[in-house]
């Protein structure tokens, strides 16, 4: 192309000129100008956490290309939304369904777009209680599962239907059943008060959620649980490792009248760089091929056009209940309008309401853009009208409850419900003075000893905990707190400033939760942490 | 001294540069166009043979941005130099809310078909809703209309495997040319004849409430029948689509068709509509772009690998090269679609 030409010949003038000037100074002993520097070739894709499994893949792809590809992981929902943002600071999408790039791509920014592999929606059932529950070597509907439910023959796990498309997938499929399976949800079907109580009935069974699917996998695996709803792939990754350390492996249900489909877009986002694109490009043909094609499908998923092959038979084994074969009939997904509405009801209705508790730093080192931070992070969640905006809106019963700390806690502060209590909260939040130091543990402990004053088998409780230093005090204070509480509270934290990882991670492992990393964004972690419960 | 001899050591380098510069630039001048185009044809805008012919002799370079045809007559075009739709309703729509463009003309032809599995194809003909004719499968619209409204499952029809009642997945006809194609077909189907405002009244509630059964739509064609193909039997049994896109995909991937071939049936509905893929210049240089894409060697690529029916290329000569059985030598059962105000009624009452 001719700029391309003018640039040649632009670059050969300056290069001469250079080398004139290298020649007649002779002074110039290590040069600057090196060429070096040529921009990494780096591919950034925002995917749903189900693909951090594809890493090893990805990281081939890089040894041979050159090519490097940063992940970052976020629900579904959340890649729906930043596609209708202005600025989208990714090369790539890669959501877990093309229902939400459809949706949120508006603008049409999105191109190339392929399915790289299918995986369903199902049911994951201790292989045990499966069969007491007689749905080993039958078809089982959606109201078989519910019914066992109603009946507390047992409880299950699933992400958070408003945050993450396997819980929204799963939540679509039992709203179907319940209506008893019309065409397609209406808007007028979800006025029924009958529904209404049989939802927030079934979800009130949901023992533990989860923000992102990969790790209420990780989290099913460190606790003690009946079931989880998750993708067909992630069950095999997770018996493989509870068969591996001699556990009860899962045995696989897929409901027939509530079964959805992942088909795993990934898309490229267009904004006129040809470089990105023929790298984008790459990435694409190099995961479409059909070598790695069959190291996906080994990794659970169901890929290519023609079915499971022979030899990767092996991968989806029938002793765990899984069926390579089964013509896979999904639940037809309501139009958008439908959808947010039921999404809407999840988040406002529906769920168990969520009692959340959060402790949070005001040591002297938080004080300036720390304190900034974290005041227009809690804005985010608590007033309201931006909240909605993720799907993140408080419901009528749920509770929060403050508790400002420093080496000491400051105070605590309690806002029941959706309303002026809780924007009252916010208040709280931005006029609380920072200074002295961190006892995170303190304000650990305080937190579950409000708890005790709840019923939390009618919540979905967790504390979430902001600290940006090294904590005075130690892991054993909150531990002998904890075990007098005698109920799951996860502790969530978010790691900001110079936050001791270590400190935190043993809070997260103690109390089956994870840690987020607030130092980039910290409005980002506060809302993806707010989406685990 | 010495600066003085880097100052000419420099002179003569700009000179050299200049020089280089004006030989180097004698060129045919480049131009770089920008529009939004319907799914189903960036398989030919990205084919490198037609690429090479736009650049070499038409100095033309066509980037786009996907969009569905609807939705591109009232996305922003700011910008844009083209429009390139897949219908002329689109082109109508265009004209109605913006006056007349500067220039249009229809460049693709392909029928709107349906695409089936073998074992739904195989239901269907025991139904009697399809009929297969020269090994060319054909269905009836009103056949298949009739079981779409008495709410027939897929387990009436001998399909036990599928969930659900018998539909035809389309792309949101209020965004995409396929699916709104497919509607007006649909309306065809149910006055009997071709739609107007005289029987609109009695066809929407039904076109409303079949549409309605269909819930969440793809708003693209491409992504339509990817998914098609991918997600198998169970998730799209019967999707409605462009004849290219099969003929397209066997050219393009011969070796997973060679593997799929026996299971994917095309099914030509009877009677069909036209896709005529019409491209709106907006402006001066996205004039240039009706000129480029009607020559004569870029229309017999679009039908060799893309799958078009041209103008030029008006019956398709050579139909063996695909590897597609059951291609229609011609069709003759074809009806016009509904007019443009009657369209937007019917994308009205959809959305």
């Amino acid at each position: 192309m001719k700029n391309k030409k003018k640039l040649i010949v632009l670059l050969l003038i300056i290069m001469t000129l250079a080398g004139l000037f290298a020649g007649c100074g002779d002074d110039s002993g290590d040069d600057n100008h090196d060429s070096d520097y040529d921009g990494e070739a780096v591919l950034r894709i925002i995917s749903g956490s189900e693909n951090s499994e594809l890493e090893p893949i990805l990281e081939e792809f890089t040894a041979k290309e050159g090519i490097r590809v940063e992940m970052t992981y976020q629900g579904s929902l959340d890649i729906m939304r930043l596609l209708g943002e202005e600025e989208i600071p990714y090369d790539a999408v890669w959501p877990a369904s093309s229902l939400w790039l459809s949706t949120g791509d508006t603008q049409h920014r999105v191109k190339h777009a392929e399915s790289i592999s299918i995986t369903p929606v199902v049911f994951g059932i201790r292989q045990s209680l499966a069969e007491e529950l007689g749905f080993v070597g039958r078809e089982v509907s959606v109201s078989d599962i519910l019914s066992a439910i109603q009946e507390d023959k047992f409880s299950f796990c699933m992400t958070s239907a408003t945050q993450s498309n396997s819980g929204a997938s799963a939540y679509i499929g039992f709203l179907y059943a319940l209506l008893g399976n019309p065409e397609m949800i209406t808007a007028e079907d979800l006025q029924s008060p009958q529904l209404q109580g049989q939802v927030t009935e079934l979800l009130s069974g949901v023992d533990r959620s989860s923000g992102s699917s990969d790790w209420l996998k990780d989290m099913f695996l460190e606790g003690d649980y009946d079931a989880m709803v998750n993708y067909e792939c992630l069950i095999i990754k997770a018996n493989e490792e509870l068969e591996a350390r001699g556990d009860e492996t899962l045995h696989v249900v897929y409901p027939y009248d509530g079964l959805s489909l992942a088909d795993s877009p990934l898309g490229y986002v267009d904004k006129g760089d040809d470089e990105k694109e023929k790298m984008f490009l790459k990435l694409q043909e190099y995961l479409l091929s059909e070598d790695v094609q069959n190291q996906i499908q080994r990794t659970g998923r169901r890929s290519g056009y023609t079915g499971i092959s022979d030899e990767n038979r092996d991968v989806f084994r029938s002793d765990w209940g899984l069926q390579p074969d089964r013509v896979l009939s999904p639940i037809k997904m309501p139009a958008s309008d439908v959808l947010f509405e039921c999404l809407n009801l999840y988040q406002t209705d529906f769920k168990k309401p969520s009692l959340t508790v959060y402790c949070l730093d005001y040591s002297g080192s938080m004080s300036g853009e720390g304190n900034e931070q974290l005041v227009s992070a809690m804005e985010q969640l608590l007033i309201q009208e931006n909240a909605r905006k993720n799907f993140l809106q408080a419901s009528e019963n749920e509770v929060n409850i403050l508790i400002p700390f420093e080496g000491q806690v400051i105070n605590a502060y309690t806002a029941r419900g959706n309303g002026s209590e809780l924007e009252a909260l916010y208040d709280k939040v931005r006029d609380q003075e920072v200074g002295g130091g961190t006892d995170m543990y303190a304000a650990a402990v305080r937190g579950i000893n409000m708890l005790k004053e709840y019923d939390l088998s009618q919540y979905t409780p967790a504390i979430i905990l902001l600290t940006d230093g090294q904590s005075a005090g130690s892991i054993s204070d909150f531990e002998s707190a904890y075990q007098r509480l005698d109920a799951e509270v996860p502790v969530f934290s978010i790691m900001f400033g110079d936050a001791d990882e270590t400190q935190l991670e043993m809070l997260a492992q103690y109390t089956n939760a994870r840690v987020f990393d607030g130092r980039e964004n910290l409005t980002e972690a506060f809302r993806s942490v707010k989406g685990y419960n | 001294m010495k600066t003085k001899l880097i100052g000419l050591a420099i002179l003569l380098v700009v000179i050299i540069g200049a020089v280089l510069y004006v030989v180097l630039s004698d060129e045919k001048e480049m131009t770089e166009i920008n529009g939004f185009v319907g799914g189903e044809k960036i398989g030919m805008l990205e084919d490198e043979e037609i690429q090479e012919i736009l650049r070499d002799d038409y100095g033309l370079v066509i980037d786009y941005a996907k969009a569905g045809s609807i939705d591109m007559i009232s996305a922003d075009s700011t910008g844009k130099d083209f429009l390139f739709p897949s219908n002329q309703t689109a082109l109508e729509l265009y004209i109605q809310q913006n006056g007349t463009p500067r220039k249009s003309e229809i460049i693709l032809n392909t029928p709107i078909v349906l695409y089936t599995r073998s074992a739904v194809a195989e239901a269907l003909l025991q139904k009697g809703i399809a009929s297969k004719t020269d090994g060319v499968y054909y269905v009836d619209m009103e056949k298949l209309t009739a079981a779409i409204e008495a709410g027939t499952s897929w387990a009436d029809i001998g399909l036990p495997q599928l969930y659900g009642s018998v539909t035809v997945g389309t792309t949101d006809p209020t965004k995409s040319n396929s699916g709104n194609m497919f509607a007006g077909l649909l309306a065809n189907t149910l006055c009997g004849g071709v739609a107007d405002e005289s029987n609109l009244s009695e066809i929407l509630p039904r076109l409303q409430s079949i549409f309605q059964k269909l819930g969440y739509m793809e708003s693209s064609s491409s992504d339509l029948f990817d998914q098609f193909l991918k997600t198998g039997m169970g998730a799209k049994p019967l999707i409605a689509g462009y004849e290219s896109q099969l003929l397209e995909f066997a050219v393009e991937n011969p070796d997973t068709w060679e593997q799929i071939k026996e299971d994917i049936v095309m099914l030509y509905p009877t009677p069909t509509v036209w896709s005529s893929h019409v491209y709106i210049a907006l402006d001066e240089a996205g004039e240039a772009g009706i000129d480029a894409l009607l020559d004569e060697e870029v229309q017999k690529l679009a039908w060799e690998k893309h799958g078009f029916r041209t103008g030029v290329y008006d019956t398709p000569t050579d139909k063996d090269h695909f590897g597609v059985d059951g291609i229609a030598e011609e069709l003759t059962q074809v009806a016009p679609m509904p007019d443009a105000a009657t369209m937007d009624a019917i994308i009205k009452a959809l959305s």
